[in-house]
């Protein structure tokens, strides 16, 4: 979805000013022109990534010498803020009291891009470190011209500096009474600019260290305010009638009932919006009003789960020999194939999946004559925001999005669906207004994981090396998953999605290989889900894997360090390190099986586990009981951060692998709530074991969704370990291994 | 009719006898420390305590509680002695337990309510009485760890 990008030039002063941005204080501005994107054509979430001098609008140092941090990522447990925030400390050497990290509404600072797969930190880390480190230059020459001295007399002290002979200067000595917008031309040169965030790990000061979070106490008081929590003295309280199935079209409701009862002010019909929705001033009538709107829908489609199958089957397209691209093709596999002592090649299949997050979403949107205001959770508030614009047909910058902390973001997040109910309501009815999706709504209303279907054919040679590699798949186009009809249908044929494809391309050696994808669309609206395409890829990927070696008698773990290509260092490093964990090697028990798998995320973070089970056969179920992960994710911010995301990527996985899945029937969805579409729950939740491991010197890499891609590969490896039955669809169930013996 | 939360004597309009606690707790006394995620009993993100005991107030109504005190998240530091937070709120900063953090005032809701009844509760006895409350962020390993911090520290 590369679309023209729209360069408008706004100076920072001009957009400081007009937001009233600057509190008093000093900001670094530059002048330089960012990019205000894709205004007239369709809204669309905010890809662009961030240079340097983005990092200005972002910090702050306020008169009583405390420093403000604008963190341009949203905040829904992968604590990237947190992070960020230590970065900028470590530049202007403040310890954590000294710091407010404020998610920032749509008026406080530029577009930024949304937060997604997992490139707060790797992404944000150099302009944010850049910025912080041009602020504390700044305050240096400011000590400089203060007291007569030269800016090298003048040594770094905590929050201020220290002076010769022993005296120090703190920063809120150092802030005028007026504001001050630093410009250009004070800004230092690169070469000359010292960037303490990029000095050895043993010389870091807050870097490395585990701060904990600042919304922890707010959070364990129940004091957070999540977008369901906000309201306003006067609102109103909207609902909406959502379709019984995709596409289904508004025809007609009849709103006598509702308007009779109790507290309700009015009811909304928008046809071509297909739009149904009450308004009352108190929330507890809406269920009823909901109830006798008596809404009549023509439904346009009844697909169902085989119509899905059978569109995403990679075996019709293998027989028509029909793959749009060829991601990669070397040498020549039928030759592979010919010199191949063992083969094996299977169909691997993983389902669609819901994001699920705890929290239903909820908007709460204000609508008035000069201005917009929206209180919601998005991973996108500039999305969300010209959406709205468009929606009521107003200037992007007459709407403010309030954002606030997300109760699970998962990449479910980037549309604000109950704010667009929300919106429609308030201009309507003149009121705020605040509309919340309940558990249904959310299962059934927003976008999903694309089903997978993998077929692979692969060899190894006597000497335990791959012989070809043969790998066709079919998904769904995720990252430009809400395009439209044909629009869709021609991105598909002109590139292959980046998000489906993520992880397709195997880490190993192999000359001999061919790799080809096809995206399909469905009438299932598709998105990003944790990790895109990462996961369904690896797990194919990496049980083919599991399948050469033990045809081939090699341990799994040999076998991969065996095929891995020189350069693969960080992966190898990985592999051995989860090997030692795990006390890889050791003989199971009986209804015991441990499996390896590994990956590298983007290209970029290499992941290596071993996950240990359970069959228990009283239960009828497969319990995971432990996983090893070592995982080289470069320098690390803060450690316990880290590692909570490899847990929660490591329970993510063993949830995605034994328990989600998503099915069509009528063209509905036919989950509801947590009784068929069950997250991994506490009981069921394995022991994790983290060892984080990264060169010297090596920049941030993603960490957000890393973890996750290897897991379910080690779980199907590990019930084949323990049954010797190999599982090659997801999600994997007790009743399908011991059908037959019951 | 009136109903106690944390201590705080309410009085129940006669239309909303019948509503759930966890809807009269966010929109009529707007303590929206008790989250919705289910409302069906299945994720634990509602729970308080009735008289000390973990329920979900998805589950319970107004009605019901008439007799009971009601203790919220926001109210759980009065049950504790001494300044301060409560000793498990305490211990799920110190383990840094929450990520997005919405299930958690439900999951310290629970973990309190078994450590107040069980002050040393094993491992098998954590998981059990932990399943109900669904966490999609996986903390479950780290709530382990602060259920494990308290039951040691007394
Ligand atoms: S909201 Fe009550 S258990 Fe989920
Ligand atoms: S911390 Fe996010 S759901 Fe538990």
């Amino acid at each position: 979805m590369e679309t023209t990008t729209k360069m408008k030039s706004i100076s920072r002063r001009r957009f400081l000013k007009k937001t009233g941005w600057m509190a008093a204080g000093i900001t670094v501005a530059s002048f330089v022109a960012f990019p205000v994107v894709r205004d007239k054509i369709p809204a669309l979430p905010t890809f662009d990534a961030p240079s340097d001098k983005d990092g200005l609008t972002w910090i702050q140092i306020l008169a009583e010498g405390r420093v403000r941090f604008y963190c341009p990522r949203m905040e829904m447990g992968q604590g990237a803020a947190l992070g960020l925030t230590q970065v900028v400390a470590e530049e202007l050497n403040i310890e954590q009291t000294d710091i407010e990290c404020i998610l920032p509404d749509t008026n406080q600072t530029p577009p930024f891009q949304m937060t997604v797969g997992s490139q707060s930190i790797a992404n944000f880390f150099d302009p944010v470190s850049w910025a912080a480190a041009q602020l504390r230059e700044v305050l240096r020459a400011g000590a400089a011209e203060k007291t007569g001295l030269s800016t090298d007399q003048i040594m770094d002290g905590r929050s201020g500096f220290k002076l010769p002979g022993g005296t120090t200067i703190g920063y809120a000595a150092l802030v005028p009474a007026t504001d001050v917008i630093i410009t250009d031309n004070r800004l230092i040169e690169n070469d000359n600019l010292k960037r303490y965030a990029l000095r050895p790990t043993t010389k870091h000061q807050t870097i490395g260290q585990n701060w904990l979070h600042h919304d922890l106490t707010a959070i364990v008081t129940g004091r957070m305010a999540y977008a369901r929590d906000i309201s306003l003295p006067d609102m109103a309280f909207g609902a909406v009638v959502l379709p019984p199935s995709f596409g289904a079209r508004f025809v007609a409701a009849n709103s006598t009932g509702a308007m009779e009862l109790p507290g309700v002010l009015g009811v909304e019909f928008d046809e071509a919006a297909g739009f149904v929705g009450v308004v009352a001033n108190t929330p507890f009538i809406l269920p009823k009003a909901l109830d006798v709107l008596n809404v009549e829908w023509q439904i346009e489609s009844d697909f169902g789960q085989e119509q899905i199958d059978a569109l995403l089957d990679v075996e019709r397209l293998r027989a028509e020999d029909d793959f749009t691209h060829t991601l990669d093709q070397s040498g020549d596999f039928e030759i592979g194939q010919q010199s191949a002592r063992h083969r094996s090649s299977g169909r691997y299949d993983t389902p669609f999946a819901a994001h699920a997050a705890i929290e239903p979403r909820s908007g709460l949107v204000w609508v008035r004559a000069d201005k917009v205001e929206v209180w919601c959770g998005t991973q996108d508030p500039f999305f969300v925001q010209k959406r709205m614009a468009k929606i009521l047909n107003r200037e992007a910058e007459d709407v403010v999005v309030h954002t606030h902390r997300i109760g699970g973001g998962f990449g479910g997040r980037v549309m604000c669906q109950a704010s667009e109910a929300a919106a429609r309501l308030s201009a309507k009815f003149n009121l705020p207004v605040r509309v919340q999706w309940d558990r249904a709504a959310e299962f059934q209303n927003n976008y999903f994981q694309p089903g997978f279907s993998h077929f692979i054919d692969a060899g190894v040679s006597k000497d335990g090396f791959i012989t070809h590699w043969d790998h066709d798949a079919v998904s769904s186009s995720i990252l430009t998953g809400l395009a439209p009809g044909l629009i869709g249908k021609a991105i598909d044929l002109a590139t292959p999605d980046q998000g489906t494809t993520r992880g397709i391309r195997p880490p190993y050696e192999m000359t001999n290989k061919r790799i080809r994808h096809s995206a399909i669309r469905t009438p299932v609206p598709i998105n990003a889900w944790r990790g895109l395409g990462s996961a369904p890829n690896a797990f194919a990927i990496e049980s083919m894997m599991d399948e050469l070696a033990f045809k081939s008698g090699i341990d799994p773990l040999q076998f991969r360090l065996k095929n891995l290509p020189a350069n693969r260092v960080r992966l190898a490093e990985v592999l051995r390190k989860v090997g030692d964990m795990s006390n890889w090697g050791q003989a199971t028990l009986e209804d015991t099986g441990r499996g390896l798998a590994c990956a590298v995320y983007k290209d970029e973070t290499a992941v290596a586990v071993v996950a240990d089970l359970t069959i228990d056969h009283a239960a009828e179920t497969i319990k995971v009981t432990k996983v090893c992960c070592a995982q080289d994710c470069g320098l690390v911010l803060n450690p316990h951060q880290v590692e909570s995301q490899i847990m929660g990527n490591i329970t993510w996985g063993c949830s995605m692998t034994l328990n989600e899945q998503i099915t069509f029937a009528q063209g509905r969805v036919e989950q509801d709530n947590f009784h068929l579409y069950e997250p991994l729950r506490h009981g069921s939740s394995p022991e994790v074991n983290v060892a984080l491991l990264a060169p010297p010197g090596t920049p941030p890499a993603p960490v957000g969704e890393s973890a996750l891609p290897p897991v379910p590969a080690a779980i199907a490896n590990a019930v084949f370990a323990a049954t010797g039955h190999r599982c090659r669809r997801l999600p994997i169930r007790y009743e399908d291994i011991f059908a037959e013996t019951g | 009719m009136e109903i106690v939360i944390n201590g705080n004597v309410i009085a129940v309009p006669d239309d909303l006898q019948n509503v759930t606690l966890l809807d009269f707790l966010r929109d009529f006394v707007m303590l929206t420390g008790t989250k919705f995620g289910c409302g069906i009993g299945l994720c634990g993100a509602c729970t308080v305590h009735l008289d000390g005991v973990a329920a979900r107030s998805c589950q319970t109504y107004v009605s019901d509680v008439i007799d009971v005190e009601v203790t919220t998240i926001e109210g759980l530091d009065q049950t504790s002695p001494g300044e301060g937070l409560h000793p498990v709120q305490q211990a799920w900063i110190a383990e840094g337990v929450p990520q997005c953090g919405y299930c958690q005032a439900g999951q310290i809701m629970t973990a309190s309510a078994l450590l107040h009844r069980n002050p040393a509760p094993t491992a098998a006895e954590i998981r059990e009485e932990m399943n109900g409350n669904l966490c999609r962020c996986g903390t479950y390993d780290r709530i382990r760890r602060a259920i494990t911090r308290v039951a040691q520290e007394v």
